[in-house]
């Protein structure tokens, strides 16, 4: 290897490792952090939400809603539609959700009946203990 | 007083000689029409946007807790904070038509082909720095208009496998769109497109006035352009001196520019903020029919009618791709759009589609 081969070889390995060196740094720097909702836990009264009725709750950093279904008890469901980030509401007469951007429909199990949204609402866990409904 | 001033200068930078050698002796073509003034039209329409925008910057406050109620302030209780508001909202929204209407003229004058190529790309990419700009300014008034946009915006990404979750995560700085959203798109509207904007403004420049202005393909022959092996500035000695004639040229079409832009914020200050855009955001409620603004539009109905994510906005990227790069495709010599028909179609067709997806988003 001739001297100058040497230290382009040099020069470029420095230059790399500078650049990772900022590079990385800098990923970590805007890497945004979780958004709690795996460790979050939240408890809403059972008699608050009654059968056919919703409430919306923030599980995290996630708005979501916690539906009493008549027939199947309750749900929680992110209400970000999974299309572009909107959030669904709650339609309690027809029984699904709505999203009002792109018109993306979801019955009360997050599945998707209709419209551009590509997967289900992400669904949290749900625990009824007394009168506690414990998410998350 | 003001000739020994004017002396002084002379003497330590060569004025006299640097008017005369890059106005009065730089020519157009004899034949340019009013279109060719939309560059500079446009050059004018960022200085405003930038001035305006450094006189916000006195009153606004960038965080989620105060964004909206220094908006409100600067258009109710700041002297005159409404005009510049206004000349920054709807400054904005002509600019993007400029750049637009620059583009199609660029495009309809085949001014795109060789030896022109790299000028086009810096002006596409100077197109999609301007969208940006406008993306990224659109939610800094935190409204239930900004706020909406911007999360169906910052999550397009989500649609690309593998990378395109992170890639919305880390431009919304987390889940959804929040007070650290606020001060990314802060942070890129006022300090990182900038400096971009410039550089590519300048590349764009030095490139016109490097390679020349192209003349009009109507009326005259063509200059065998395509035959090029190696570099020649087109200099046009028969044509008309660049100052004064086409300085004022230009100078009176900004002019028309600014009466345009001035009507606008008189007559119709709420064209371009309709009611969400006078309401905080709620991250908890989607207001029914959000819509983009007008350029935003098609792409946005487009989306609408394509039911799969992916092959909905693969497909603008794809679109927006084969346009910037389209000198590298369309390699004829002829530059007449008239001579050919089946471009021309393509051309005409392309441009209303996009106007019957804007109307068809406008009106659904």
């Amino acid at each position: 290897m001739d001297r100058r081969t040497f230290l382009n070889t040099l020069l470029s390995f420095l230059g790399a490792t500078a650049l990772f060196s900022f590079g990385y740094p800098l990923l970590r720097f805007l890497a945004p952090p979780g958004s709690g909702a795996e460790t979050h836990k939240l408890t809403v009264n059972k008699s608050d939400i009654l059968p056919g009725e919703s409430k919306s709750i923030l599980v995290g950093s996630i708005p979501a809603i916690i539906i009493n279904r008549a027939d199947k008890g309750f749900i929680a469901l992110s209400k970000v539609c999974t299309h572009l980030g909107c959030l669904v509401e709650y339609d309690k007469d027809k029984k699904r959700l709505q999203c009002p951007c792109h018109a993306g429909l979801f019955d009360l199990e997050g599945n998707v009946i209709s419209g551009p949204p590509p997967k289900s609402l992400r669904k949290f866990p749900v625990k009824v203990e007394g009168d506690a409904v414990i998410i998350g | 007083m003001f000739k020994s001033i004017r002396d002084w200068i002379e003497i330590r930078i060569g004025l006299d000689e640097l008017v005369r050698t890059q106005l009065k002796e730089y020519r157009v073509p004899g034949n340019i029409n009013i279109f060719y003034t939309l560059g500079f039209i446009a050059l004018a329409a960022y200085i405003i946007q930038a001035v305006t925008g450094f006189f916000l910057l006195v009153y606004y406050i960038p965080s989620s807790d105060h964004a909206f109620m220094s908006v409100q302030n600067i258009m109710n209780r700041v002297p005159f904070g409404w005009l510049f508001r206004l000349m920054h909202v709807v400054g904005s929204n002509l600019m993007v038509a400029v750049v637009f209407l620059h583009m199609l003229s660029v495009f309809f004058m085949g001014s795109y082909k060789k030896p022109r190529e790299l000028t086009w790309v810096a002006g596409g990419l100077m197109m999609l720095v301007t969208l940006a700009f406008c993306l990224s300014g659109y939610l800094l008034p935190w409204s239930q208009l900004s706020y909406w946009a911007t999360t169906i915006v910052a999550n397009l990404p989500t649609a690309f496998p593998v990378i395109g979750d992170f890639i919305a995560k880390l431009l919304r700085g987390g889940e959804q769109v929040s007070g650290i959203t606020l001060n990314r798109f802060f942070a890129i509207h006022i300090a990182f497109l900038p400096p971009i904007l410039v550089s590519i403004v300048g590349i764009h420049i030095f490139l016109v006035r490097r390679t020349g202005i192209s003349s009009p393909p109507f009326g005259v022959p063509d200059k065998e352009n395509n035959n090029l092996t190696e570099f020649r500035h087109e200099s046009h000695p028969d044509g008309l001196p660049f100052y004064p004639y086409f300085v004022h040229r230009e100078i009176s079409m900004v002019m028309i520019y600014l009466a345009l832009l001035f009507f606008i914020v008189t007559f119709m200050p709420t064209l371009f903020l309709p009611e969400d855009a006078n309401t905080p955001a709620d991250p908890f409620k989607t207001p029914a029919h959000i819509k983009p603004e007008w350029y935003f539009l098609a792409p946005y109905q487009m989306l609408k009618l394509i039911p799969n994510k992916f092959l909905g906005i693969s497909l603008q990227v794809i679109l927006v791709a084969a346009f910037l790069s389209w000198p590298f495709f369309d390699t004829k010599k002829e530059r007449n759009l008239m001579k050919r028909p089946l471009l021309l179609s393509v051309f005409l067709i392309s441009v209303a589609i996009y106007v019957l997806l804007t109307l068809w988003g406008l009106y659904s």
